[in-house]
């Protein structure tokens, strides 16, 4: 099994991740990957929602909030700015809230309300997981593939995503018994019916959306996930439980690639000590990696001579892993 | 012709029975509905706005899309939310 064949034998997994911790080469996978499904004739966006994302750097371009920009054939790259979604976000909440009361201003009180909440840490995991929901329902695209955050922060978004789930779930309840006092009232009082609600309209939408965020990461039939590993302990070790942690929330593992592998010719004639340690100690942890995950692996991908930045080094790499096999 | 009248008045009487019968027994029932749905809304804007009250439950992103739709609500029921027990309530 390889990287290839996973994207040749399902191609219904139109969402792909790549997840691990930071530094291991997330981005370099995903834009190798996207590179070369753009190169196969797939329409391809490449994402991502770090405030400090590396799309940019590896593109040799600034491309950060300024929607999906251009790269090549086929190839589309995007660096949503959460930042200043959620300030645009406020302002429509203002603007809403003037227009449907015909304020001059909105009330100091509920002015605050709004500059307060964006102080808090859930505001930016929502703003964006919401702006991929909104990358995604476009549908313009055969390919997402998503530098995903570190993996931390899905998690903490999917545990959230649930805690949440089960709070609107309520609270919608909440709102649709209100609705039912309401009919008996007019009932009651030979009334007409009363008007739809439109707080209860809202709270669909929100669940909805919700829903369709976690989805992303968890459908089944559409995701692709997988695992950056490198041939290190600490990294071994935060991956299985990473994986763990996964599993229980239901995001579909496709398979593990081990990045930074040192090249075999290198330990050839006689070199330092320094480098035969890192050397033996390297082919330890790989072996490590091969009775882990093993047939999960789909590619070991070499560490290169320079740093992968510009579409030359990607095509260079992307050859290396689709192409020539690993 | 006063064949014609009958059911005519007989619809008054019914009219004005019916409007006894909804004082004796609806107007209580209704004006719990009212009340109740009353209390409900408060519990509602507590669940969803708490965080004015620094009880943070619905995650911010999402109440503040239903902030609009309360805005004219959150002044009164802050009031209610952090006044003392007094009298009014058994009165109210």
């Amino acid at each position: 099994m390889s990287l290839r064949h996973v994207f040749e034998s399902q191609p219904d997994r139109r969402y792909v991740m790549f997840g691990g911790k930071g530094g291991l080469g997330k981005t370099t996978l995903s834009a190798t990957s996207a590179f070369w499904l753009a190169r196969q004739g797939k329409r391809v966006l490449l994402f991502s929602v770090d405030p400090q994302a590396s799309l940019s750097d590896i593109f040799q371009r600034d491309i950060f909030g300024k929607g999906p920009v251009p790269i090549m054939e086929n190839l589309w790259a995007q660096e949503v700015d959460a930042d200043r979604r959620i300030k645009d976000y406020q302002e429509e909440i203002r603007k809403k809230i003037l227009d449907m009361y015909g304020f001059e201003k909105v009330p100091e009180e509920i002015d605050n309300y709004i500059a307060a909440a964006s102080a808090e840490p859930a505001m930016e995991e929502s703003a964006i997981f919401d702006a991929v929901v909104d990358i995604i329902v476009q549908g313009d695209y055969d390919y997402y593939i998503y530098d995903l955050v570190p993996l931390g922060h899905a998690l903490y978004y999917l545990s959230m995503a649930k805690v949440y789930d089960e709070w609107i779930n309520k609270i919608t309840k909440l709102r649709a018994d209100m609705g039912q006092y309401d009919q008996v009232a007019a009932t009651m009082r030979r009334e007409e019916t009363v008007q739809e609600d439109a707080i209860l309209s809202e709270l669909i939408y929100i669940k909805e959306r919700i829903n369709a965020s976690s989805r992303i990461l968890t459908d089944k039939a559409r995701t692709a996930f997988f695992f950056v590993v490198v041939p290190e302990e600490m990294i071994i070790l935060d991956t299985k439980k990473a994986a763990e942690l996964f599993a229980k929330f239901d995001v579909p593992l496709s398979g593990y690639i081990v990045n930074r592998v040192l090249p075999p010719d290198l330990g050839a004639g006689t070199i330092p000590p320094y480098l035969r340690n890192r050397i033996a100690m390297q082919k330890k942890y790989l072996d490590e990696i091969k009775g882990t995950f093993g047939h999960e692996v789909l590619a070991y991908v070499p560490e290169m001579e320079r740093d992968v930045t510009g579409l030359g080094m990607i095509e260079r790499l992307a050859r290396r892993l689709f192409e020539e096999g690993s | 012709m006063a064949d014609a009248a009958k059911p005519k008045k007989k619809g008054g009487i019914l009219g004005v029975f019916k409007d006894i019968v909804y004082g004796m027994s609806s107007h209580e029932m209704t004006r719990h509905a009212v009340r109740t749905r009353a209390s409900m809304e408060h519990l509602f804007i507590l669940i969803t706005m708490g965080d004015l009250l620094g009880v943070p439950i619905l995650p911010p992103y999402y109440s503040l899309r239903l902030l609009p739709y309360v805005t004219p609500q959150i002044a009164g029921w802050k009031r209610r939310m952090l006044r003392e027990r007094d009298v009014t309530d058994v009165l109210g």
